[in-house]
């Protein structure tokens, strides 16, 4: 299955697009379907697209958890 | 000499995979399989927890359909504790899965196939995408928005901000709806079902302009399997599996979902680290089937909502002797469904049983093994977990929405490749085909691999020794 990564939004471009963080790994994504989005928050991106702001302490409790899978079980490329 | 064209990784669904498609000595293409890598180490990871946190540790893994896996493994729950859970908490459960069926389809249609629909397969792909189509079709990719946004606030309002709610629950959910909150969904729906009126009205007759992608478009005879109601209508949340051929007649029926494994196999491939369900009765990898909206729609006999009903009616007329098989009718399935359940969450709203205050069944688990089943917006999504006498994992199993239909891609990827791709270059119009192809089944592919590096988008053209005779790099 896959896993949901929250990012960390490092810039705003422009009202309509973002720079992000997936742990090490900037992009740039599209804002067009989150309203109030700033510096510091985390998303959900599929496709390109943020999907869904999360509070930080929600992403960062699956960001702890993602740890704990990539110790533990291993992932696999 | 046997070529390879590699497309690593697919545009737009950005997952960590690629494609490859391999010539045969006179250029022309003989396979092309889709290879992804996912986590594979979840079901393990689960070992050892409580299930009362399967629901969430689920939803919390998989960030873009977690309303589909809380429903599937509360309903694993509910199995483990034995219980039936109150006839209110299972509308709300409806009405959840109806919220995010209806975001993710037009994210879907709107966000993704949208661009490839309005502006063309053969077009800049540097403007098609839906900014694109923001440019030149303002109001389509407006509505897209809202509607979008109306599903998610169904499951905002349900179940509150978070994107990992609690309010699904074993044995229910948490909370009642309350009348305001009711008022605010219902007032709303009459726009949502305008916009997917108007879109359904210009999508049909636009469905002739794409006969090429039709007639290649995965389009080929197979099995198809989803839920469906005990009086056969289609179904998202519970009822049976049941299985259909390409003449749609009923192969296996009333599927309990105990005895799914009877059922499905898995394989798994050396190229690919996604397991390759089939149907365990035809054998791997002839019992191939699909699932997802093209799949539900036709393994149901009836819709039971007035104005559904009559779009089935037209989207049968597309296939009148059996299955509708084209793959690219994912597309026009997904506005079907959309228009079902903006019909459906009206009336399970309209309901006075709706604002029921009793919601959840509270139990000890009473079985050493429960199966959970629903109908995510890609597909039937399994769960199954078995526990020990103090309530731990010690095995779980999860079949998802694009495992089921990994086999069927390929074939699809395959087919719509010897159509357009043509010796030792792939061009953009092919490319992009191959590419929309695999965005009717909708893949969750996303999300993983940002996290862990690379994410080159590569076109390779190798010979039979691995050596690379051409390649190219494409801006995402």
């Amino acid at each position: 299955m896959c896993l949901a990564i929250p990012a960390r939004v490092e810039q705003i471009i422009d009202s309509g697009n973002a720079v992000v963080d997936f742990g090490g790994v900037r992009r740039s994504i599209s804002l067009a379907l989150v309203d109030g989005v700033s510096v510091g928050d985390y998303v959900i991106v599929h496709v390109g697209f943020a999907l869904q702001k999360l509070d930080v302490e929600e992403a960062e409790r699956t960001l702890a958890l993602l740890a704990e899978m990539n110790q533990g079980a291993g992932r696999e490329t | 000499m046997t070529k390879l064209i590699t497309i690593d990784p697919v545009t737009r669904i950005e997952g960590h995979s690629k494609i490859t498609i391999r010539l045969d000595d006179d250029g022309r293409v003989d396979v092309a399989r889709l290879h992804i890598t996912q986590f594979r180490g979840f079901e393990k990871f689960t070992e050892g927890r409580p299930y009362q946190e399967m629901p969430s540790l689920t939803a919390r893994t998989c960030g873009i359909c977690p309303i589909s896996h809380l429903l599937a493994s509360a309903k694993a729950c509910d199995d483990l504790m034995a219980v039936t859970i109150p006839a209110s908490a299972a509308m709300l459960r409806r009405v959840i899965n109806f919220g995010q069926l209806i975001q993710s389809h037009a994210l879907s249609f709107f966000h993704l196939s949208s661009p490839d629909l309005l502006l063309g397969m053969d077009s800049d792909p540097a403007s098609r995408h839906i900014l694109g189509v923001a440019a030149k079709f303002p109001e389509l990719a407006k509505d897209g928005i809202w509607l979008r946004k109306f599903g998610q606030q169904i499951i905002e309002r349900l179940s509150g901000k978070r994107i990992h709610p609690t309010w699904i629950v074993p044995g229910g959910v948490s909370q009642p709806l309350s009348e305001a909150v009711r008022d605010q969904i219902v007032a709303e729906i009459p726009q949502a079902m305008a916009i997917a009126r108007k879109t359904l009205d210009w999508f049909k007759p636009a469905i002739a302009n794409f006969q090429d992608e039709i007639d290649s478009f995965a389009n080929f005879p197979s099995l198809f399997l989803g839920l469906v109601s005990p009086d056969g209508a289609i179904e998202h949340y519970d009822g049976y599996m049941r299985v259909v051929d390409a003449q749609r007649r009923i192969v296996v029926d009333k599927i309990e979902s105990r005895d799914y494994a009877k059922y499905i196999g898995e394989a798994v491939e050396p190229d690919s680290y996604l397991k390759s369900p089939y149907f365990k009765p035809l054998g791997y990898p002839a019992g191939l089937y699909r699932v997802g909206p093209l799949a539900r729609l036709n393994v149901c006999e009836r819709m039971g909502t007035p104005l559904a009903e009559g779009e089935l009616a037209d989207f049968r007329a597309l296939q009148p002797e059996g299955a509708v098989l084209s793959s690219f009718h994912f597309h026009y399935a997904r506005l079907v469904e959309i228009l079902y359940a903006l019909e459906r969450v009206a009336e399970l709203l309209g309901s006075p049983d709706i604002l029921s205050t009793q919601v959840r069944a509270i139990a000890n688990p009473n079985k050493a093994e429960g199966v959970g089943i629903s109908e995510a917006p890609r597909g039937t999504l399994i769960h199954n977990y078995r526990i020990d006498a103090n309530g731990l994992i010690t095995w779980a199993n999860l079949i998802i929405a694009t495992g089921h239909n990994n086999l069927a891609m390929n074939q699809g990827i395959t087919q719509v490749a010897k159509r357009f791709v043509d010796g030792r270059k792939i061009g953009e119009g092919a490319l992009n085909r191959v590419e929309a192809v695999i965005r009717c089944y909708d893949p969750c592919l996303s999300c993983s691999t940002h996290a862990l590096g690379e994410m080159p988008l590569r076109i390779e053209l190798l010979d039979a020794s691995g050596e690379v005779l051409d390649s190219c790099e494409r801006g995402l």
